[in-house]
């Protein structure tokens, strides 16, 4: 609905909405730490239970769901992120809490052996309802982005919510693959998915869902919805949902993506701030000489076409150069800080100490965001009327990474929400949680 | 630079005042542009020193507001236009003096917004100044100018309303840009944004690649330059060359939103449903027609783009290819002369040791805020008529009017 509040105020409202004051926020997105690495379950045997639960999103609504559980614990939206190392002999047991048969199929993983199925699914071999329990048993031969899925019923059951992402990683560190082209100094997980609330409210009431309609009205990252993909893995308040999609990193660093389609609708997925570099595809990397040239062979691009049951890793990284002004606000006679370049006379990329050449307006014809930190400087804080900015204490540049199809950029019929996050370039020194 | 303030005088609508007051301020249309004595946009004085400091700069003023536009649907409404929408949009008003800026730009938007082509290498000072949505004095909204895809984009002119500053109705916030990448981008509002581009907040925006203006006679890995030969990308090999190019953007309206919204109604998002797709704006058979286009409402030449793609036999034609629909995947098919995919997202199609990652293709998928450039050649092309359309048929119609929707024409001449 249009009201006369502006989209930043929203999301502040929204988080004030559910509780969190602003200055929480904050403290949950200071952190301690390097480097970010996603959130997930290490080792190679992984008791899940499939089950019902509730997903809270971000317009507030509540909505009954079924997720894979770790070890009896509640069942999660999206499933427990599966991190496992290459070579793995990786073992799955799945238990059924659930009323109907209930599987897991790993797309791109070989020679998956199934022990103790109480059925044949479509695609899996099944836990009968109730109780009963298989165990899927693989060897984790390639490195990549990954997911898994339930092979029964599918069309309900994805929609329900039983998928998760797999990770596996090279022997190298700090590389999605073997080769050291897919080095990277940060990495997120974008597991982007997409609900229907009417068929999760007949399935509560124990009804038939009526699943040739389907129109998704709830979008998520990471099982949220925004502005919920905003808060930290963990939080309390979203017992079925413990990952977060805001994502960190300093200028000139990679960012390694991995993306999931996991729903059954497509997404433009578009990174605000920088093109990324496709690296791999389904687990694949992509090279013109496989086994030689590294990934070298992946697209440059501002929007990712994530299709249902597609995985995509990309390199995104932000240098801040060659804007035509200094972008650390620095005075020409001031030390440098960033890139060799910046400081370099001879560099295209050479800034430092150039004035943004344009005048910004003055306070009254403005609306600023939460995000705002008052000055068009990275790591500077400005000054901001009263009640406005308040989100972005460390003065990073924040870059909205979102669904282009921005009718998902809502929670049903209330805009802002959905498939969207931010990427926060902090500055030099800022620690990453 | 000069400064120059619009006065209250100016100010006929209640909404506009309304928010003057409220604010404790007067309008404020104030254009910033190197070399620009007067406010208008036009560098006038090429003496200017601030000119001189920043001689690659090239201005631009445009609005954001609301207008109106028609549907190409004229055998449902049996007139010399389909059916009227409201709309938000941008309009050019570079050139014009900033006192009569507001007056110009009320209810006078434009679809799509104003194209913006740049040279690589250009300093461009883009204003955009809120003109306000006269037919919704209820609505406030400010207004963005988000250059997608914008390379190493600073929060400040990204246009990102909840990271970044947005403009009031009667301000004017200059945008600052160097023009470093060459290729295929788009712009559109990002205030509200699911409203504002369902409404019409969209256009065009390209680069033009440095390698255009190399010296006659460069030798480029074989393939020999002269003036005026064009390229996509600085491929260093010719492999990007056109003769002729055409922006396609590809865009969709749900008529029942853009009602609801100009009768001051609930928006229906969670219902969207886009049945007018679109080509720069307009769907077939008023993509192949080349006359600027007036609405219905108040005779606002508002839709001044179409898609007709005119070339010689023997032109390699570039379509810069972009999708703006909030709602739709389209599949863009040219069925009888292939496409060579050449760049996506601003960028050669090459791999990062500079492998050739082009490919020959009679369709291209895209979703929102995906682009591709597209090199059709003629060579072998009869002279005649030939088509592009979207695959996806059921958007090969304006609304209930069947033979609409996302076509256009190639008109190869002998
Ligand atoms: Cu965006
Ligand atoms: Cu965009």
């Amino acid at each position: 609905m249009k009201t006369a509040t502006d989209t930043a105020l929203r999301h502040v409202s929204a988080l004030r909405r559910i509780g969190i004051s602003i200055l929480m926020l904050a403290g949950l997105l200071i952190g301690g730490t390097a480097q970010a690495v996603i959130t997930g379950t290490t080792g190679v045997n992984f008791n899940l239970t499939a089950k019902e639960g509730y997903v809270s999103m971000g317009d507030g609504a509540t909505i009954y769901m079924w997720g894979y559980a770790l070890n009896g614990g509640p069942a999660q939206l999206p499933g427990p992120t599966l991190i496992v190392n290459e070579g793995d002999v990786v073992t799955v047991t799945l238990t059924n809490d659930l009323a109907e048969a209930v599987s897991i199929t790993f797309p791109g993983q070989a020679d998956v052996v199934t022990t103790g199925a109480d059925s044949q699914g479509y695609l899996a071999g099944e836990a009968a309802a109730s109780g009963g329990e298989v165990t899927y048993t693989f060897t984790a031969s390639n490195p990549g982005t990954y997911q898994y899925h339930s092979g029964s019923n599918v069309a309900l059951q994805i929609e329900m919510g039983l998928a998760g992402a797999l990770v596996v990683r090279p022997n190298a560190m700090n590389q999605a693959y073997d080769s050291p082209s897919t080095a990277f100094h940060q990495e997120y997980l974008f597991f982007l998915q997409e609900m229907d609330p009417h068929i999760h409210t007949a399935v509560e009431a124990g009804e038939t869902p009526d699943l040739t309609n389907r129109q998704a009205q709830y979008w998520m990252i990471n099982g949220r919805s925004g502005p919920d993909t905003f808060f930290a893995d963990g939080v309390p308040w979203l017992p079925n949902q413990p990952y977060g999609a805001m994502a960190r990193t300093h200028p000139n660093e990679k960012v390694l993506m991995r993306v999931v389609g996991a729903g059954l609708d497509l997404h433009p997925f578009h990174t605000h701030g920088q093109n990324f570099r496709v690296i791999a595809r389904d687990g694949r990397m992509r090279e013109t000489i496989p086994g030689l040239s590294g990934a070298d062979a992946g697209i440059s691009d501002f929007t990712l076409t994530v299709a249902p049951g597609q995985t995509y890793d990309a390199i995104w990284s932000w240098e801040g150069k060659n804007l035509g002004w200094d972008i650390f606000g620095h005075a020409p006679g001031d030390p440098c800080e960033a890139s060799a370049e910046e400081c370099d006379p001879a560099s295209p990329y050479y800034d430092h100490g150039k004035p943004i050449p344009v005048t910004l307006p003055e306070q009254q014809f403005l609306t600023f965001g939460g995000f705002w930190s008052g000055s068009p400087f990275l790591g500077q804080e400005g000054a901001l009327p009263p009640g406005e900015g308040g989100l972005n204490l460390d003065g990073g540049f924040f870059y909205m990474w979102h669904s282009h199809a921005e009718e998902e950029l809502c929670n049903y019929d209330i805009f802002p929400g959905g498939m969207m996050t931010m990427m926060i370039v902090e500055a030099p020194g800022v620690p990453i949680p | 630079m000069k400064r120059v303030y619009g006065v209250a005088i100016k100010m006929v609508l209640a909404s506009l005042a309304l928010v003057f007051v409220a604010g404790g301020a007067g309008a404020d249309v104030y254009v910033q542009c190197p070399g620009d004595t007067d406010g208008d946009g036009v560098i006038d004085d090429f003496t200017d020193p601030e000119l001189l400091a920043h001689p690659n700069a090239v201005c631009m003023h445009i609005t954001g507001g609301d207008g109106f536009i028609n549907m190409a649907d004229t055998t449902v409404t049996g007139g010399a236009r389909g059916r009227q929408l409201y709309m938000f949009g941008f309009a050019d008003v570079t050139g014009v003096p900033p006192l009569d800026v507001i007056d110009e730009g009320t209810t006078a938007a434009w679809y799509p917004g104003p194209l913006i082509e740049l040279d690589e290498g250009d300093e461009f000072y883009l204003s955009l100044t809120n003109v306000g949505m006269a037919r919704r004095p209820d609505l406030d909204d400010p207004h963005t100018v988000h250059w997608h895809g914008y390379a190493d984009a600073s929060p400040a002119f990204d246009g990102l309303p909840d990271v970044s500053i947005s403009i009031h109705m009667g301000g004017t916030l200059t945008y600052y840009y160097q023009a470093n990448e060459p290729g295929t981008y788009m712009y559109h509002c990002h205030v509200e944004a699911t409203e504002h581009m369902q409404m019409g907040m969209l256009a065009n925006l390209y680069v033009n690649a440095a390698q255009n203006d190399l010296p006659d006679g460069t030798n480029l890995n074989g393939f020999i330059h002269h003036t005026g030969y064009e390229y996509a990308y600085n491929d260093g090999d010719g492999s990007t060359y056109y003769d002729v190019d055409f922006p396609l953007q590809l865009s969709s309206m749900d008529p029942e939103f853009h009602d609801a919204s100009e009768s001051t109604q609930p928006l229906p998002f969670a219902l969207m449903n886009d049945t007018y797709a679109m080509l720069n704006g307009r769907g077939y058979p008023e993509t192949v027609n080349t006359a600027e286009l007036a609405n219905t409402e108040n005779g606002v030449v508002s839709q001044r783009e179409n898609a007709l793609v005119e070339a010689n036999v023997g032109d390699k034609v570039l379509l810069r290819i972009s999708n703006l629909s909030i709602t739709e995947y389209f599949t863009l098919m040219s069925p009888q002369i292939p496409m060579r995919i050449v760049g996506t997202g601003a960028r050669e199609l090459r791999g990062t040791g500079g492998a050739d990652l082009s490919y020959l293709t009679n369709s291209v998928n895209l979703g929102g805020g995906e682009a591709f450039d597209a090199i059709l050649d003629t060579a072998d092309v009869a002279p005649g008529t030939y088509f592009i359309y979207t695959s996806n048929l059921n958007f090969l119609s304006n609304n209930t009017e069947e033979r609409g929707g996302i076509m256009t024409e190639i008109h190869i001449n002998p």
